[in-house]
């Protein structure tokens, strides 16, 4: 009835997951034990300058002298990690952060978890009064807005100092968290978009399943197939299900697909009137509309839960965030990748970051945290909950890719993916784009993309231009 | 008893006579927790509503642009429209229905406390938790409410997503979930009416509707008066259910409200200073409003 709000849409957090699968996959336990140790990295031989930072100046916090790949070496310290994501999910952070404390028995950390939007309110209100986190967990897509407004630390003295290796990690996500001549933050996980199907109801249609030569086409032939009505005429099972509310769960991967863009290049404009990029997007509207072969999302709002989690919906295109909670539903279910577009293959990924606060009063040893996060061990302990993928490319190969059937599929989308955009003032044009195409596109059929696009353009490049 | 009390106070001495520094003792939490609490961030709100302030960062002056800019902003303007039709609506419907309601229970019958508390219920239930519920009773797909419309045979609706509906849906759902407050008020009002007013009322030939329009009506006044200020100011501030019911998609234009523009102005798109602009907008207009129904009282507000 209420699904899990969290994880219903993309740009509202992934890590979800109703259902916890509790078997370690073997291959990935061992590789706990035995690749645990590769996160140590050559001795660092530049050890920052200056040990002492001068409080309150943000820029001024210095790595401490001592080179601490051999474990921290600090004094005594206790930090907090700020995440949001389902309550359920503390006690998988919560066994991150014991092995870290395990293996750096002198810092302690105070795991906080609040829902997507408490999170944001209290972080904001947490800076303001020059008191959050110190380490925290960032959407990608929001980061320019507070890496631009100085809130974050530069982790790059750190990682020159450890000589840690950024190449070990995705790039496109270690690329999220990148400034020209700054790094400030190191990715947690991320999430890529795949067409998941109930193979049931494939079987009883004796329809072959999805597979990489699918395209636009093909999915509406095959989904139309699996439309049924009942005698009323009312839909009984729709071939189709997405969620139309974000840019993330479809429509930005079809407007890749279409060959056109979200953002010029200098993020000061948006191409969103280019005619691929209306293409793309009348594509969904048309699978709502014209095909009738998925629900519009007035009619299936979010609050209705996912159609195809229910056993309604016969395909969906939709977030890696999924995973656990349709397997959980007991849904059959196959991952493919996205059907391809007029341009080719495309797929949308969009990595969480752990970012160091800016006013830390403990720089090293958050430092010392956040590169636990990424680290082998403890990306292999996040990856049991199916909530995303794994930013370290050696688990992400690996373990992950042999945890659970379609997990390659996941993990080989990063090859097409294209980074969700990510820009300052990415909310105020989130909300005015949507606002529009929910209004008059998604949820109701009243214009056609290219009126709904061209009507807010203006709003939407006097935001971009205003920041 | 005031008066008394007043009196008491005044000439001093006697066993009570420190009783209005006692009054004041008692008065001191809550005007201390006004005087800090409540006074200083209205004054800071007001200082920050003149300044660019992204939460983050120093604020900046700006003088009056944050209210210029705020004349030209639709969805803000969308937003006082929807806020002022909330309130029209919410706020007489449900003062009438919460008097039949206190009228209905007014009686001496058997198990009517439990009657009463069950409409109190929704009051102290978080709006959070029923505005859960009601969600899923205007679901389209499977909602209680289409499947009883398609029981006696009308067509579903989409309710919170269908801009027409969406409106008159918040509406219902808050004039229930406020019932219990105003029936309380009203209960205890109806019942502070000497039943000697109405028999002498019934002595003089009055009727059932003339009792109730000649006696009941006017000495309920004060009450109505109470009750319509709070509900008045409440309507105006009116959040909860668009956070919950409008949400995870966001509000449309045809179910965003003031304060919600607020809170996605200051928290979602890093303009505080425009919120505190909007936020005094908001005051200024409950104040104007709370100001103009005092002063009509005396030509409808009947004290005993």
């Amino acid at each position: 009835m209420f699904t899990d709000r969290t994880g219903s849409d993309g740009r509202r957090g992934r890590p979800t997951g109703l259902a916890r699968v509790a078997g370690v996959i073997g291959c990935a336990a061992l590789l706990v034990s035995g690749c645990g140790g590769s996160t140590a990295t050559p001795l660092a031989s530049t050890p920052a300058a200056s040990a002492i930072a001068p409080s309150n100046a943000a820029s001024a916090q210095a790595p401490s002298a001592a080179p601490s790949d051999a474990g921290y070496t600090g004094p005594a310290a206790t930090i907090s990690y700020s995440i949001w994501g389902d309550p359920a999910e503390i006690k998988n952070q919560q066994a991150v952060v014991d092995a870290f404390h395990t293996a750096n028995p002198k810092i302690t950390v105070k795991v906080t978890v609040s829902d997507w939007d408490t999170y944001w309110d209290k972080l904001q209100t947490g800076i303001a009064g020059g008191d959050a986190p110190d380490v925290f967990a960032m959407d990608g897509p929001l980061f320019p807005d507070y890496q631009s407004r100085d809130v974050l630390l530069d982790l790059k003295p750190f990682i020159d100092r450890d000589g840690y290796d950024l190449g070990q990690l995705a790039d496109q996500a270690v690329g999220d968290f990148t400034t020209p001549g700054g790094q400030f933050g190191l990715p947690r996980d991320l999430n890529v978009i795949a067409l998941y199907y109930n193979k049931k109801m494939f079987d009883t249609a004796s329809i072959p399943y999805p597979d990489d030569s699918w395209d636009w086409a093909k999915l509406t032939e095959v989904a139309t197939k699996l439309t049924l009505k009942g005698g009323d005429g009312k839909v009984t099972q729709w071939g189709f299900f997405t969620e139309t509310s974000d840019m993330e769960n479809y429509w930005s991967s079809l407007v890749w697909q279409n060959g056109g863009d979200i953002l010029a290049p200098d993020h000061k404009s948006t191409v969103l009137g280019s005619d691929q990029a209306v293409g793309g997007i009348q594509h969904l509207q048309d699978l709502i509309w014209k095909d009738k072969i998925m629900p519009d999302a007035a009619s299936w709002p979010t609050d209705s839960g996912d159609a195809f989690e229910q056993g309604k919906a016969a395909i969906e295109a939709d977030g890696s965030w999924l995973v656990a909670t349709h397997q959980a539903a007991g849904i059959d279910l196959g991952i493919a990748p996205l059907p391809k577009g007029p341009a080719g293959q495309a797929t949308s990924i969009n990595p969480t970051g752990a970012v160091v606060y800016a006013k830390t009063k403990n720089p090293d040893a958050s430092w010392a945290f956040v590169k636990y996060l990424a680290s082998p061990a403890a990306q292999t302990k996040l990856m049991e909950l199916r909530a995303s993928l794994p930013a370290n490319k050696e688990v992400l190969a690996g373990p992950y890719s042999s945890s659970f059937d379609g997990a390659k599929v996941l993990a080989d989308a990063l090859t097409y993916a294209h980074i969700k955009p990510s820009f300052k003032g990415y909310d105020e044009f989130a909300t005015t784009l949507q606002t529009e195409l929910d209004a008059n596109v998604f949820e109701a059929n009243k214009e056609t993309v290219r009126e709904a696009i061209d009507k807010v353009l203006p709003a939407l490049n006097s935001i971009l231009s205003g920041q | 008893m005031t008066a008394n009390g007043r009196r008491r106070a005044r000439t001093g001495g006697g066993p009570l006579g420190g009783e209005g520094r006692w009054a004041l003792l008692f008065l001191a939490p809550t005007i201390i927790g006004l005087a800090i609490l409540s006074a200083g961030p209205i004054l800071a709100t007001l200082a920050i509503s003149f300044t660019k302030w992204d939460l983050l960062r120093a604020p900046q002056l700006v003088g009056f642009d944050n209210f210029v800019a705020l004349a030209s902003d639709d969805r803000f303007l969308k937003a006082l429209r929807n806020t002022a039709f909330y309130t029209v609506v919410s706020v007489p419907l449900g003062m009438v229905i919460a008097l039949l309601i206190a009228l209905a229970l007014n009686q001496t019958i058997r198990g009517i406390a439990w009657i009463r508390t069950a409409y109190f219920l929704p009051v102290v239930t978080s709006t959070v938790a029923i505005s859960l519920v009601w969600s899923w009773i205007y679901s389209p797909d499977s909602g209680p409410l289409n499947a009883v419309l398609g029981f006696i045979g009308l067509p579903p609706q989409k309710w919170i997503t269908d801009p027409f509906w969406a409106m008159p849906s918040i509406v219902a759902m808050s004039v229930w979930q406020g019932l219990g407050t105003t029936v309380i008020i009203f209960l205890a009002g109806l019942q502070a009416i000497p039943q000697e007013y109405l028999d002498a009322a019934s002595v003089d030939g009055a009727g059932a509707w003339a009792r109730f329009r000649n006696v009941t009506l006017p000495l309920l006044t004060p009450s109505i008066f109470f009750t319509g200020i709070l509900a008045l100011i409440d309507s105006f501030q009116v959040f909860d259910q668009i956070y919950v019911l409008a949400r995870p998609g966001r509000p449309s234009d045809a179910t965003v409200t003031l304060v919600y523009t607020i809170y996605e102005n200051g928290f979602q798109n890093f303009k505080m200073g425009y919120a505190a602009a909007a936020a005094w907008i908001l005051f200024l207009i409950v104040a104007v409003l709370t100001i103009v129904y005092f002063r009509l009282q005396n030509r409808w507000v009947h004290y005993q």
